[in-house]
C-alpha cells in the first residue's frame, strides 16, 4: 500500500507493507537513521518521534497509521547548521555518552518544552521516565533539559 | 541487532481502517477469531512482535469518530470511547470527579506510552497488574459491548474473567466504558506501590460514601495481588458497621489482608503482598475519609 506523509516538513510518498512499522520505514526506506531501534517493544524510548507534534514510539506505530500525518525525527530539529536549543544544551552539558538514547531523549525533551516551557526538575524527571539511558547519564540529561528551558543559566 | 529477529518485525496481516462503527462490526463479524482490533497498538503490536498473537486481520479503530470521544453528562456519568488515549482522558476536565480513575490514569507507564495507549485497551488486556481495573470496579463501571447482533453491558468486575481472559465473544467489540456519576458525599482514590519495576506490586482503589461520621458504603478493590482484581467484602462490612470508623482502620486493613487472594511471584512474596495490602488500605482510607 502507498502512504503519503510529511517528514520533517517534506512531503514523502512511500510504498509500505501493512506489517511494516514506522521505525523500519524511517530507517530503511527513507534513510533517516537518527531514530534508533532499541528494545523494539516499547520499553526504552530510543525510537521516539513526534507524530502530529506528540511523542510516540515509532517501534509500536504501523507505517500505515501515519498516512496523511506529520512526523518529526531528530533530523528535523536543526535549522541547517544551527542546532536546536535542546541539542545545544545536550552538547553543552555533556549529556551524551554513547549517544544511542540521545535522539529519543531530545525528541521527548522537545515535546516537554513545547507543552511546559518552564518545567521543574521533578517535572523533567517524570516526563522522561519512559526514556532509558543504559550509560545511566541521567544527571546531565536532566541538567541539559533544564538548561534548554532557561531554568539553569548558561555557564560561560 | 538482527533484522530477522522477531522483535523487529511483525507477522503478516491484512490492515483494515473502517470509517464507521457499522463497518468495523461487519469486519469483526466476517473475520471473527482471525481478527484483532487495534486502538493505540501499544499492547497488540508488542504481543505480535513477540509472536504471542498473530491475527490475519488487524482492524484499526482510530478512523471511527464516535469511538474517540469521552463524554461526561451530569447525573449520568462518564462514557469513555474505545480509542480515547490515556493522555486525552487525563486532560479531560470532568475526569477529576472520578478520583480513583483520575489517579490511576495519570500514573500509568510513562507520558509517551500514554499518548497512544487507551483506557479500553488497558482494560481489555486484563493483565493482572494493570492499574485501571481496580479503579473502574470501585467506581462501579460497566463495559459497553456491541456486535452485529446487538449490544450488552457488563460490569467491569465480571468482564475480567481471568488473567488475559475477558467476557468477549468473536465478533464483539468493546465500544466504551461507562463510569456512573459518583454518589453524593462519596470520594474515591487509587494508590499503588511499585519499586524499580513500573508494575505495581499491590494497588488499591477505595470509594466511600460518608454519612456524618459514619461510612454508609465502601468499595475496596485490589490489583496486582492475584490473577484478577480482588474485592474485599468482609473488610468493607467491618468499616460500614463501625460506629466510629476512624478507630477501626487498622482492623479493616488486617481483615482485607487476610481476606483477598494473594500470590507469590518474581516481584513479591505472598507474605509481602499481604503486608502491603494492610498498609495501603490504611493509607487509602485515610485519604478518602479525610
Amino acid at each position: 500500500m502507498e502512504i503519503e506523509f510529511t517528514l520533517n516538513g517534506v512531503r514523502k510518498r512511500v510504498q509500505v507493507e501493512p506489517n511494516e512499522l514506522l521505525l523500519n520505514v524511517l530507517r530503511e526506506k527513507l534513510y533517516m537513521t537518527g531514530t534508533k531501534y532499541g528494545c523494539g517493544i516499547g520499553e526504552c524510548g530510543a525510537c521516539t518521534v513526534l507524530l502530529d507534534g506528540e511523542p510516540v514510539l515509532s517501534c509500536l506505530v504501523l507505517a500505515a497509521d501515519v498516512d496523511g500525518r506529520e512526523v518529526t525525527t531528530i533530523e528535523g530539529l536543526a535549522r541547517g547548521e544551527e542546532l536546536d536549543e535542546v541539542q545545544k544544551a545536550f552538547v553543552e552539558e555533556g549529556a551524551v555518552q554513547c549517544g544511542f538514547c540521545t535522539p529519543g531523549f531530545i525528541i521527548t525533551a522537545k515535546s516537554l518544552l513545547m507543552e511546559n516551557p518552564n518545567p521543574s526538575e521533578e517535572e523533567v524527571r517524570e516526563y522522561i521516565k519512559g526514556n532509558l539511558c543504559r550509560c545511566t547519564g541521567y544527571m546531565n540529561i536532566v541538567k541539559a533539559i533544564l538548561r534548554a528551558a532557561g531554568v539553569i543559566p548558561q555557564t560561560p | 541487532m538482527s533484522f530477522g529477529s522477531p522483535w523487529f518485525t511483525l507477522p503478516e496481516f491484512t490492515y483494515h481502517k473502517p470509517k464507521t462503527l457499522k463497518e468495523a462490526l461487519e469486519l469483526l463479524d466476517k473475520y471473527g477469531e482471525e481478527a484483532k482490533v487495534m486502538a493505540g497498538g501499544v499492547g497488540l503490536l508488542a504481543f505480535m512482535k513477540e509472536r504471542l498473537m498473530a491475527p490475519s486481520h488487524v482492524i484499526d479503530l482510530k478512523g471511527v469518530p464516535e469511538l474517540g470521544q469521552a463524554i461526561y453528562k451530569e447525573g449520568e456519568g462518564l462514557t469513555i470511547g474505545a480509542t480515547v488515549t490515556l493522555n486525552e482522558l487525563a486532560r479531560y476536565g470532568p475526569l477529576k470527579k472520578f478520583g480513583a480513575l483520575h489517579d490511576a490514569v495519570r500514573d500509568i507507564a510513562d507520558p509517551i506510552i500514554r499518548n497512544r495507549a487507551t483506557l479500553v485497551g488497558n482494560l481489555c488486556e486484563a493483565i493482572p497488574w494493570v492499574d485501571t481495573p481496580p479503579a473502574l470496579i470501585a467506581l462501579g463501571a460497566e463495559v459497553e459491548i456491541r456486535s452485529l447482533k446487538g449490544e450488552r453491558r457488563v460490569p467491569v468486575k465480571d468482564f475480567i474473567k481471568g488473567p488475559v481472559e475477558i467476557d468477549l465473544e468473536p465478533g464483539e467489540l468493546v465500544t466504551a466504558v461507562h463510569v456512573p456519576e459518583p454518589r453524593r458525599n462519596s470520594r474515591s482514590r487509587f494508590i499503588k506501590y511499585n519499586t524499580g519495576s513500573e508494575f505495581a506490586l499491590v494497588s488499591v482503589a477505595a470509594n466511600v460514601v460518608m454519612d456524618g461520621g459514619r461510612v454508609r458504603d465502601v468499595s475496596l478493590v485490589y490489583g496486582a495481588v492475584s490473577s484478577t482484581p480482588q474485592v474485599a467484602v468482609k473488610a468493607a462490612d467491618a468499616l460500614k458497621s463501625a460506629e466510629k470508623p476512624w478507630e477501626v482502620l487498622d482492623e479493616v486493613g488486617r481483615i482485607a489482608s487476610e481476606e483477598v487472594e494473594a500470590v507469590s511471584d518474581v516481584l513479591a512474596s505472598e507474605e509481602y503482598r499481604r503486608h502491603l495490602i494492610r498498609v495501603l488500605t490504611l493509607r487509602v482510607l485515610r485519604e478518602v475519609m479525610g
